[in-house]
Order: structure tokens, then C-alpha cells, then sequence
């Protein structure tokens, strides 16, 4: 074979590979939305199509209408806030301390902080549950929120530890020698430059409370009290399955992840650098 | 940083909270579950009964136990390599330049992000044996002649290991993806000079530099798909083949709330959680000999 064809078979398989991988991540998302867009009839037409003949919202109003779809979005957008300012208010002080003193067992802490990736949800939601029951936070939004906060506390640390890591302590310095008080150096000094860790801390929080199915399963029973995951999956087990609205909800559910993500994907390797995001 | 008299204070007095909410939800739940399984205790009922390791004996007499030790296995090991495979080639695809190189990188993320009750109707409607485009496009191509039963005992674990696959190679992509981009240039320079083709390269350069990444790649991958519960659960629901993809943490989850037997529930938990120190601790040993040589 010529130098030139070599590298045109090159350039070919590359493309290939690319368009492969591209239509494994992408397809099954497509279809869903088309499926969400589609009349009921369409839905089960052959041959299929991936382009909707006729758009309609008609899946998405019948999920509002029919389903307390709107009660489990308030519940999730509420109890994933919620986790998110939970999260942030215990670990960026305990970032900071970490970073900026020195005490005794400073180490055994950050090093106690990792050990604690190995207890998967699995094997604590059985003592939790049984404790939320104690005292009487089985079924309520409070023990989901501290379960997530639990959940989230170790890779929160850990994430913010390195941003904060990273910024200088001359800054902090200059600050506190030209006679600024220490909450002040923090509010000026420290806070802005800490703002992209606080993000991407904040929103791998959000997404894992979002996402999380076992710990809403196990702790919440009353219906009202549902968030998205459980609603969509009881929805789903509820009788025969209507696929356009199914796949409405799951085009619901998965917007402001999608939104929130692309919005600091650019910070995002860092966190992965860091050793952020379970699951 | 100026040294103050009660510096140290201060800083321990803001890393106390954090450090006392875990020690409440994580730490706590940790103790009282290994304490939990030595007692016959109703998950709902009040009241405990001390009954030594009776758990971990019924545990161990348990054949519904032993089977699900191994497709959990099955499952852990083979979705961990199918994810490194597909990982790795994504990871160094998307190394190279060519137009919408980002497009894709920001795609490919995509899966691992999304919940998990959504990849799982997704695929649920995919591979659906009545009206599922998979089973059309095999129909139409001639491949078979009746439709599959993808959630049916004869395939659902296959289907559960595409789905997860899926769901969590990602993962693999951005952490190879970053380690490849802080390997310098230069050395495959050199190597090209030196006369190394593509393979030669990817062997002496790239993947001595991808050893660390891989070895926690793979660590963290195998915990999370050991213990991983949701994606077979909801993969489960509705099929009648639950049985053959009642994995360890599926079975666990059954024995405290189906049965409501929490002490023995947290018996498997504990048991899973050894099983992991075990597998580590075998790991990090292959590991160090594999460096020595």
C-alpha cells in the first residue's frame, strides 16, 4: 500500500471509531427524546422512525396531569439544595482548617477521610435505616438530606482540600500583615479564589443527591414525600408501562443535570484529578 | 503562616463539625451494623435478641448466599474489563486531534452522569422484546427470527452488563483521558526516532505512564461494582428472572427488607465489606510484585 493510502485507511478507521463511539454515548439518549416527542401511535409504529412525524408534548402534559410528577420535582429540587448548602457549610471550614493550621492528627483526619470510599451505600443503609427509625427520620426529607450529606462529606473534603491546597498562603499573608483580621483575609482574600472548587464541589453534591435512588427508596414511603428517581421507578413498576411518558420524565429529570454539567465541564478534570464523584 | 498562640485551636474547632457528622452518618452506621449482626433483629419491630455468630452460620449455610456471591463476581469482573477495554480505546481516541473532538469528550460523560433510574428505562425501552428498536433492527437485518428476550433469564445478564457498561466507562475515559495529557510529547518523539511503531509506543510509553492512573481506576472500580445495588435492582423490577442477577448486594437488600431480617442483612454487609479489605489487600500485593519485575 502507498504512504497516501495507508494514511487515508488511517483516517477512515479514525472516523469510523469516532462515529461508533459517538452513536453508543449519544443514540439511546436521542431515542428517548424522539420517544418523548411522539404521539402514542407513532410510538409503536413500524418501521420507526428516529424523527418524530409529529412533535407533541401531549407525553409531558399527561405526566403532569396524571402523575404527582410536579410533587417529586419540588421534593428533589428541595432536598438536593438543601444537601448542596449542608455539604458546603460543613466542608469548606474543615477544608480551610485542614489546609491553613497545623494540629495534631491533621494527617490521620485527611487520611480517615478516604478510608471512608470504601463503605458503599449498600452496606450502611441497613444500620441507617434502622437508626432514621430510632429517631423518627424514617420517612421525612431531613434524614434523606443527612444521609446524602453523609454521602457526600469524604469527596467534598477531599475535593475542596486541594483547591484550597492551591491557593498561596502569601496571599493570606499579605492580607493579615496589612492588617486585615483573619474572616476578613477569608471574605476577600481566600473566597473568590476558592469559588471554582466550591462549584464543582457543590455540583457533583447536587448531582449525587439528585441521582440517588437506594437511600430515597429504603427511608421515604409516603408518596408525597418522593423524589424523582423513586417516583420515575414506581411509575415505571406501576401497570402497563406507558412509554411516552416514561420517556418524558426521563427527559425531564436528566435537563438540569445535563445543564448544571455542561456549565462547569471545564472545571470538571480537576475534580477527576482529584479523585471526585462516586459511583 | 503566622504562628499565634491557639492557631491549632482554631483550625481544629473548624474541621470539628465535619468531622462529627461523619462520625454520626458514616462511621456510626458502620460500628452499629457489624454490632446489628449479632443480634436476631426485625427490621421494623423494635427489640433485639443476642445470638452470637447464628447469622454468619445461616449466612454460610445459605446456597441462595453462595450464588449470589458468584454473579456478583460475574458481574464485577466482567463489566471491569469491558469497561477498562472500551475506556481505554475512548481515552486515547480522544486524545487525538480531529474536528468535534470536544463535542465528543462532553458527551461521553453523559452516561455516568444521568441517574441510574434513567439509563435503565432507557435501555428497558431499547431493548424491549415487543416494541424494541434493538430487536427490530436485528429482525430487519436478518439476524434472528423471533425477537429477543433481553429480560429473560437467558440474557438479562447480559443486558445488565451492557447497561453498566454503558453507565460507567466514562469514568475510565476521564481519568485516562487526563493522565494521557500530562505525558509529554517528547518521548514519543523520541520513540518514533527511535524507530517504535504505534504498538511499540502505546506498550514502552504510554502505558507505564498509565500504571498509576489504572491502578486506582481499577481499585475504585471494583468497589463500586462489587457493592453497586441500583443498576441491578431497577434492572430486576418487572422481569421474572430476578434470580439470575441477584447479585451480593441484591441479596443483602432482600434479607433486610423483603425478609426483614436486619441482623442477617448486616451479617452480609459485613461480610461483603471483608470480602473487599480481602480483595484489596490481594490486589495491592499483585500490584507491588508486578512493579518489582
Amino acid at each position: 500500500m502507498t504512504r497516501s493510502g495507508l494514511l487515508a485507511a488511517r483516517r477512515a478507521a479514525f472516523v469510523l471509531a469516532a462515529s461508533a463511539l459517538a452513536f453508543f454515548v449519544a443514540f439511546p439518549f436521542a431515542w428517548m427524546i424522539a420517544t418523548a416527542l411522539k404521539p402514542s401511535q407513532e410510538i409503536f409504529a413500524t418501521p420507526p422512525t428516529l424523527v418524530p412525524g409529529t412533535v407533541t408534548l401531549a407525553n409531558v402534559e399527561r405526566l403532569f396531569a396524571e402523575t404527582r410528577f410536579a410533587t417529586y420535582l419540588v421534593n428533589s429540587v428541595l432536598v438536593a439544595s438543601a444537601t448542596v448548602c449542608l455539604t458546603l457549610a460543613l466542608a469548606a471550614p474543615a477544608a480551610y482548617g485542614l489546609t491553613r493550621f497545623r494540629f495534631r492528627g491533621r494527617e490521620t483526619i485527611a487520611g480517615g477521610v478516604l478510608f471512608t470510599y470504601m463503605f458503599a451505600p449498600i452496606m450502611i443503609i441497613i444500620p441507617f435505616y434502622v437508626m432514621m427509625r430510632a429517631l423518627g427520620l424514617a420517612n421525612t426529607h431531613l434524614g434523606l438530606v443527612l444521609a446524602y450529606t453523609g454521602l457526600c462529606l469524604p469527596f467534598a473534603l477531599w475535593l475542596l482540600r486541594t483547591f484550597f491546597q492551591s491557593i498561596p498562603l502569601e496571599l493570606e499573608e499579605a492580607a493579615l500583615t496589612d492588617g486585615a483580621t483573619r474572616p476578613q483575609a477569608v471574605r476577600y482574600v481566600i473566597l473568590p479564589l476558592a469559588r471554582p472548587g466550591l462549584v464543582v464541589t457543590g455540583t457533583f453534591t447536587f448531582i449525587l443527591a439528585w441521582n440517588d435512588y437506594i437511600f430515597a427508596r429504603i427511608l421515604l414511603a409516603a408518596d408525597e414525600l418522593k423524589t424523582l428517581p423513586i417516583g420515575i421507578a414506581d411509575l415505571y413498576n406501576a401497570s402497563v408501562v406507558d412509554w411516552g411518558m416514561i420517556m418524558a420524565s426521563g427527559m425531564l429529570v436528566l435537563a438540569p443535570v445535563l445543564a448544571v454539567f455542561l456549565v462547569i465541564e471545564k472545571y470538571l478534570v480537576a475534580g477527576w484529578g482529584a479523585g471526585g464523584v462516586k459511583g | 503562616m503566622r504562628a499565634s498562640p491557639g492557631a491549632g485551636r482554631t483550625g481544629f474547632l473548624l474541621v470539628l463539625p465535619a468531622l462529627l457528622v461523619l462520625c454520626a452518618l458514616s462511621a456510626y452506621p458502620v460500628l452499629y451494623g457489624v454490632w446489628l449482626s449479632f443480634f436476631d433483629k426485625h427490621s421494623i419491630f423494635p427489640g433485639e435478641r443476642f445470638i452470637g455468630f447464628a447469622n454468619y452460620l445461616a449466612v454460610f449455610a445459605d446456597e441462595d448466599f453462595w450464588r449470589s456471591v458468584w454473579l456478583g463476581t460475574v458481574y464485577a469482573v466482567t463489566t471491569i474489563v469491558l469497561q477498562l477495554a472500551l475506556g481505554i480505546g475512548a481515552a486515547l481516541l480522544l486524545h487525538q486531534a480531529f474536528p468535534g473532538r470536544n463535542v465528543l469528550r462532553a458527551m461521553v460523560i453523559f452516561p455516568y452522569v444521568i441517574p441510574t433510574v434513567v439509563a435503565i428505562i432507557l435501555w428497558k425501552w431499547l431493548l424491549n422484546s415487543q416494541f424494541g428498536l434493538v430487536n427490530y433492527a436485528l429482525q430487519a437485518a436478518g439476524l434472528v427470527g423471533t425477537p429477543i428476550s433481553f429480560m429473560g433469564r437467558n440474557w438479562i445478564m447480559a443486558s445488565l452488563i451492557l447497561v453498566s457498561v454503558w453507565q460507567f466507562f466514562p469514568f475510565v475515559v476521564l481519568a485516562v483521558l487526563a493522565r494521557l495529557q500530562t505525558i509529554p510529547p517528547e518521548l514519543y518523539e523520541a520513540a518514533t526516532v527511535d524507530g517504535a511503531g504505534a504498538i511499540r509506543r502505546f506498550r514502552y510509553v504510554t502505558l507505564p505512564h498509565l500504571a498509576s492512573v489504572l491502578f486506582v481506576v481499577v481499585l475504585l472500580r471494583s468497589i463500586w461494582m462489587f457493592t453497586k445495588f441500583d443498576t441491578p435492582w431497577l434492572m430486576i423490577q418487572g422481569g421474572g428472572a430476578e434470580t439470575y442477577i441477584r447479585t451480593l448486594p441484591i441479596y443483602t437488600y432482600l434479607r433486610t427488607f423483603a425478609y426483614y431480617e436486619a441482623g442477617r442483612g448486616a451479617a452480609m454487609a459485613v461480610l461483603m465489606f471483608l470480602m473487599l479489605v480481602a480483595g484489596a489487600a490481594v490486589y495491592f500485593r499483585l500490584w507491588r510484585r508486578e512493579e518489582h519485575l
